[in-house]
């Protein structure tokens, strides 16, 4: 590995590129391959293979990000970071992240409100950390150098696909000429314009904003709260919109509404921003920029996430405006949301029906970030006098009367998704908090730990005055609090919260809630699962 | 009158009054905004917190526009 210096004083690792057996005729079918390896990919390899699920990502280049040093997804949401307690990641984002929880929503010099996304929240993560993306990526591409199942194929560029019956084929372009590659199962997470997706005829609608940003990646000595700081309206920006965060290594990601159908090559020249953030953080604030980047964004997304051995993920599956982080956590759900199901169908424990509820729920996450972000979207640009007087009443009202402060939008926080409505789902849908645990034999940890594992375990929790449900294959049960018929104990108070007396969870791999039962029977704890593994009826 | 949130889902709210002036006037959605007015007033149905809304929402004008 060596390093290339970037503007910033960012190190990123060039990864080495290897020869392809299949350019030597030693070709094979393997059970997934994964294109694409940015935050969607490589949590849908390190997921695979820290499953035990052999796997292949191929990427056309050979480092993290896209763009040099750009920031690109900043804000790490509660879900994706138990994910990667999960996938054996979390640590180092912690540490090198930016952790967060209050928000402050400003207009003019004014503050309309503030909120702590930390109140009421049982998690061993916090609600945010702040992280540049490539730090994630290079930390998740470091992890699956750790998993021997995975083959990372690096310079390995897709350019065309055919589906067949029994598998997929990829066309694969490297420095030593192309090869063919047969997958049963294909992950396309090659983003927005995905080549996987055009090859196999499917094409998305996209609608395009008139609202434009500019990215401003700064560095400066002055001290400030490492908080979410929104403004609707800022005085030192035009009275337009700016988002500011704190990221790692001390640098600040702050982003600047600019005029509608701005030119934007003039709102991103070097001495444009300069004077922009001079203006912000004061005429004799010492700043080192970054990074510049100006923006619009796009809405769409495909009729169906999946097309026979063919699963739309992340970007190539959906896009939205970027307010309120939903892009890269989105993309990190949907991973982890196919991962434990192409496990259990490649184990033989899953249906087609388990494959098709992929679609199903992450077609309805989509569905409602598309929703919420373009609500915030249209908030901060309003599109005719009208709306405009609404958000100037709104945004007076907020003054004085606190349930104005509920309508100003400047971007609602990513949240895991809940399943509620989902064919797998008895009764549940949410995630489970990551709480702290104890196991009887002391160890300490939090219920991720559970979670990990090559087998893409259940886990069962039997709550006090519960009955003991059978254990099986690829099912983990635990009494919680108090023992039960010399089932594993687990105790901690914020475990022992999440269930009242005589209750049953039944928990997916994803850590989500399958089913939250009353004093059931064996039979209905089987059921539950067999139900969450594709198998049951409504 | 309440100043606490009481809208069960604020932004769909929010949405759907857009939605209602999108292919209205300014004009059009004056007499809109009128009518909801009057509609909500007989929701609340309490002669003292209508009185109170009708200052605080004038009061909320005089105050500075940001």
């Amino acid at each position: 590995m060596t390093a290339d210096p970037l503007p910033g004083g960012y190190v990123l690792p060039t990864f080495v590129y290897r020869r392809a057996p299949e350019l030597d005729g030693k070709a094979k079918r393997y059970p997934v391959a994964v294109v694409g390896a940015g935050l969607a990919g490589l949590t849908a390899t390190a997921d695979l293979a820290s499953r035990g699920v052999p796997v292949v990502l191929l990427d056309e280049d050979d480092t993290v990000g896209v763009r040099g040093a750009s920031s690109r997804g900043i804000c790490y949401a509660q879900k994706s970071l138990e994910t990667f307690v999960r996938l054996g990641i979390y640590d180092r984002i912690a540490e090198k992240g930016v952790t967060w929880s209050v928000g402050r929503v400003l207009c003019g010099d004014e503050e309309l409100y503030s909120f702590d996304l930390a109140r009421g929240s049982l998690s061993e993560q916090p609600p945010f950390i702040n992280i540049q993306q490539f730090y994630v990526e290079w930390f998740l591409v470091d992890r699956i150098d750790e998993l021997p199942v995975a083959d990372v194929r690096w310079r390995s560029r897709v350019t065309g696909a055919t589906a067949h019956n029994d598998h997929v084929r990829l066309r694969v372009e490297t420095p030593d000429g192309p090869y063919d590659l047969e997958a049963q199962w294909v992950v396309d997470c090659s983003g927005h314009a995905s080549i996987v997706r055009e090859a196999v005829g499917i094409t998305p609608r996209a609608e395009f904003g008139v609202d434009r940003w500019c990215i401003a990646d700064v560095r400066f000595r002055r001290p400030m709260r490492p908080e979410r700081w929104t403004w609707m309206e800022a005085d030192f920006n035009g009275g337009r919109a700016v988002w500011q965060h704190q990221m790692a290594d001390g640098v600040w990601r702050i982003d600047y509404q600019m005029p509608p159908d701005s030119d934007p090559a003039e709102i991103s020249r070097p001495e444009v921003v300069r004077a922009r953030l001079q203006a912000h953080l004061g005429s004799d604030t010492e700043l080192e920029v970054v990074w510049i980047g100006p923006y619009s964004y796009r809405t769409q997304r495909l009729d169906n996430f999946r097309a026979s051995r063919i699963f739309f993920v992340g970007d190539a599956a959906h896009v939205f405006s970027p307010f309120g982080a939903r892009g890269g956590n989105s993309g990190i759900q949907d991973a982890e949301n196919l991962g434990w199901k192409l496990a259990a169908v490649l184990a033989g424990e899953g249906s087609e029906a388990l494959l098709d509820s992929y679609d199903t729920e992450r077609r309805s996450a989509a569905e409602h970030n598309i929703r919420v972000t373009s609500r915030s979207a249209r908030f901060l640009a309003p599109r005719s006098a009208f709306e405009r007087e609404l958000r100037k009443a709104v945004a007076s009202l907020a003054r004085s009367f606190p349930f104005a402060r509920a309508l100003v939008n400047t971007g609602r926080m990513s949240q895991a998704f809940d399943y509620w409505d989902s064919p797998l789902t008895t009764n549940g849908g949410a995630q489970v908090p990551n709480v702290p645990i104890r196991q009887d034999d002391g160890t300490t940890g939090v219920l991720a730990d559970l979670l990990k594992g090559p087998d893409a375990p259940f886990l069962v929790l039997c709550f006090p005055g519960s009955g003991a449900p059978r254990a099986s294959s690829s099912v983990r049960v635990f009494a919680v609090g108090e023992a039960i018929d010399g089932l594993p104990l687990l105790s901690g108070d914020r475990l022992e919260s999440l269930g009242g007396s005589r209750e049953v969870l039944v928990i997916r791999p994803d850590q989500h809630l399958a089913a939250r039962l009353i004093d059931p029977s064996r039979d209905e704890v089987e059921r539950a699962i067999a139900r969450a593994r594709g198998g049951g009826s409504r | 009158m309440r100043t606490d949130l009481n809208i069960p889902d604020p932004d769909a709210f929010y949405e759907a009054i857009l939605q209602a002036n999108e292919d209205l006037t300014t004009e059009q959605s004056l007499a809109f905004v009128l009518r909801l007015a009057l509609v909500l007033a007989n929701q609340v149905g309490d002669q003292a917190a209508l009185v109170d809304a009708i200052k605080a929402a004038k009061q909320s004008m005089l105050t500075r526009t940001p």
